[in-house]
């Protein structure tokens, strides 16, 4: 707690070693949160450098004195840069590729993702991983923003319930509340798509490697 | 047993790494169908918050990390090098206080809506006004708050001219009760200043404020005069008064004596005594013109009019041709046999002008 405490003072005076813990810590979960609200990875990338270039240029004004504030703050920018990025498409026309086969690939960033994630899959199998996980995209989607961020701090994050509960400032059991109703509704969401049941059987990588 | 919530907090509390210390959860917990203790419900959320968790979906590449590190030290130098942008205190406070902002919002909106007041309370010049205490207040508080007799002097000659002014408006008949206001706050304002002068030791600042206070009340006369034409009589009453308090040259009455004729229905004498009055004056029988002959007889005078041995007049007055008037409630009505004796028809041991409220027990016939 002293540690992140120090360390956020040392950013609002500008000390470049102690952003670059910052961001080295948090870049897991909110990388998470925009890769499970936007269906390709390139666009998850863009946005998460937006956010962390954001939170470069607004540390110095930051009030938040722990980590459960801290990655609150985080997550609020990464939540409007996310709601801005919807609120843009909307306002664009849809592109429509002249080039043959185009529309199959959704975006080349999912494929290289795909390549990188899944080396040992075939092009077939990478393409249902693609769906797969745009399914749970529109599922993750239809949850709550609490939900969500109850997701995000307890999964991706790994903070107990009790640093969730600060950050996002309700009380413990609430959490516990938010955590099952989010899974539930998601299992509720995928099973319809029949995901669920394929849950079970398909390999799930552990987990582990950098950032 | 515990809620479904609890079950699975309890799951995923166990499979956290932080909960092992670092070290990897048992198999059990990453593969829920090796649990000892199956909880079907509780498997299936625990297996899809693994598969989340583990999701290469929702890690960042390594490369894209390490790109993104050195893009964002490289933004922050470029930042450092800008120069600082000035925050002052105030700004920031506001921010960091929101209840600091409302309070002080709030501040200065009563003080913008007081101010308003204050200022549009300034410029009421009628005395009917809500608004017009307000602006004797303001008034009062300026004069008690000059330091010195000379300051609170020419505040209030500065306030007479302003209601002077302001009479103008009200100089009507349509404003009978705030002009009679008007008037007598403009006295009381005049009566005010002289008697400030009247106290100051003799010297220039003296002199000074005398000669404002004569220009002042010049230009009152002036002013107060040129109203006469436009006013009834009990109006005219109070203004010739507020004029003579002027210093201005306005009939006085002492005395009437009224002498009817033998003849019912006939005519009666009218003798007047007193100052100013100027020839060619008509005659007023309680506040009404009555067409009559007057002449000059000594001190006195003398009107021959129409009469009513049925009138018993309170206010008898004259009408100067220069629009003052002047009442008097001393009259003396004789019989007509009486030889010097009185009858004693006073209505009341006043002298001077009435205030034109009794009335005659029967109105006489008015000549306009």
């Amino acid at each position: 707690m002293e540690a992140i405490s120090r360390q956020l003072d040392l950013a609002r005076r500008g000390e470049s070693e102690a952003l670059s813990q910052l961001y080295r810590q948090f870049l897991p979960g909110i990388f998470g949160y925009i890769a499970t609200r936007v269906p390709d990875r390139a666009t998850a990338e863009d946005l998460t450098s937006d956010v962390f270039l954001k939170m470069i240029e607004g540390v110095s004004h930051l009030r938040a004195t722990d980590e459960a504030g801290f990655a609150a703050w985080l997550l609020q920018i990464a939540r409007i840069t996310v709601a801005g990025y919807y609120r843009k498409r909307e306002h664009q026309p849809a592109l429509v590729s002249l080039e043959p086969g185009d529309q199959e690939e959704e975006g080349v960033g999912n494929s290289e993702a795909n390549l990188r994630n899944y080396p040992s899959l075939d092009p077939a199998e990478r393409a249902e991983s693609q769906d797969e996980w745009n399914s749970v995209v529109k599922a993750i989607n239809t949850l709550t923003e609490e939900q969500r961020q109850v997701l995000i701090g307890r999964l991706i994050l790994g903070y107990d319930v009790a640093t969730v509960a600060r950050m996002i400032g309700k009380k413990a059991n609430a959490v516990k509340a938010l955590q099952f109703r989010a899974l539930q509704s998601l299992h509720r969401q995928l099973g319809k798509q029949g995901y669920s049941e394929r849950l079970n059987h398909v390999h799930i990588p552990q987990r582990g490697g950098k950032p | 047993m515990k809620p479904l919530s609890e079950r699975l907090n309890d799951r995923l509390e166990r499979g956290s790494k932080r909960s092992w210390n670092g070290g990897e959860p048992p198999d059990w917990l990453t593969s829920p169908l090796q649990a000892p203790n199956r909880d079907p419900e509780v498997d299936e959320l625990v297996t899809l918050a693994k598969h989340l968790q583990t999701n290469p979906h929702v890690r960042a590449n390594h490369d894209f990390a390490e790109m993104l590190e050195k893009r964002l030290l490289m933004h922050h130098a470029v930042l450092s090098r800008k120069p600082p942008m000035r925050h002052s205190f105030f700004p920031r406070l506001l921010r960091s206080r929101p209840a600091f902002s409302v309070a002080l919002a709030i501040c200065l909106l009563v003080l913008l809506l007081g101010t308003s007041v204050l200022i549009v309370a300034a410029h009421v010049s009628n005395p009917d006004n809500p608004l017009y205490l307000l602006k004797h207040w303001e008034q009062h508080v300026q004069v008690s708050l000059a330091n010195s007799p000379e300051n609170r002097a020419k505040l209030n000659i500065k306030f007479a001219r302003d209601l002077l002014h302001s009479l103008a408006d009200l100089a009507n008949p349509t404003h009978k009760e705030t002009y009679y206001q008007a008037i007598a706050d403009l006295d009381q304002l005049v009566s005010g200043v002289a008697s400030t002068i009247q106290a100051l030791p003799a010297g220039p600042d003296r002199e000074r404020l005398l000669n404002d206070f004569t220009s002042f009340n010049v230009e009152a006369r002036h002013t107060l005069r040129g109203f006469l034409p436009q006013l009834d009589v009990p109006e005219r009453v109070i203004t010739t008064d507020e004029l003579g308090r002027l210093g201005d040259h306005v009939p006085h009455l002492l005395s009437t004596e009224i002498v009817p004729s033998a003849h019912p229905n006939g005519q009666a004498i009218v003798s007047i005594s007193g100052d100013n009055i100027q020839p060619g004056a008509q005659l007023l029988v309680d506040g009404q013109i009555m067409q009559a002959q007057g002449s000059f007889q000594g001190n006195l005078y003398v009107l021959t009019t129409n009469w009513s041995d049925s009138w018993h007049p309170q206010y008898i007055g004259i009408l100067n041709p220069d629009d003052t008037v002047a009442q008097t409630t001393m009259i003396t009505l004789k019989g007509p046999n009486d030889g010097n004796g009185s009858s004693g028809a006073g209505n009341s041991g006043q002298h001077g002008n009435g205030n034109n409220k009794g009335k005659p027990d029967k109105t006489p016939t008015p000549h306009h």
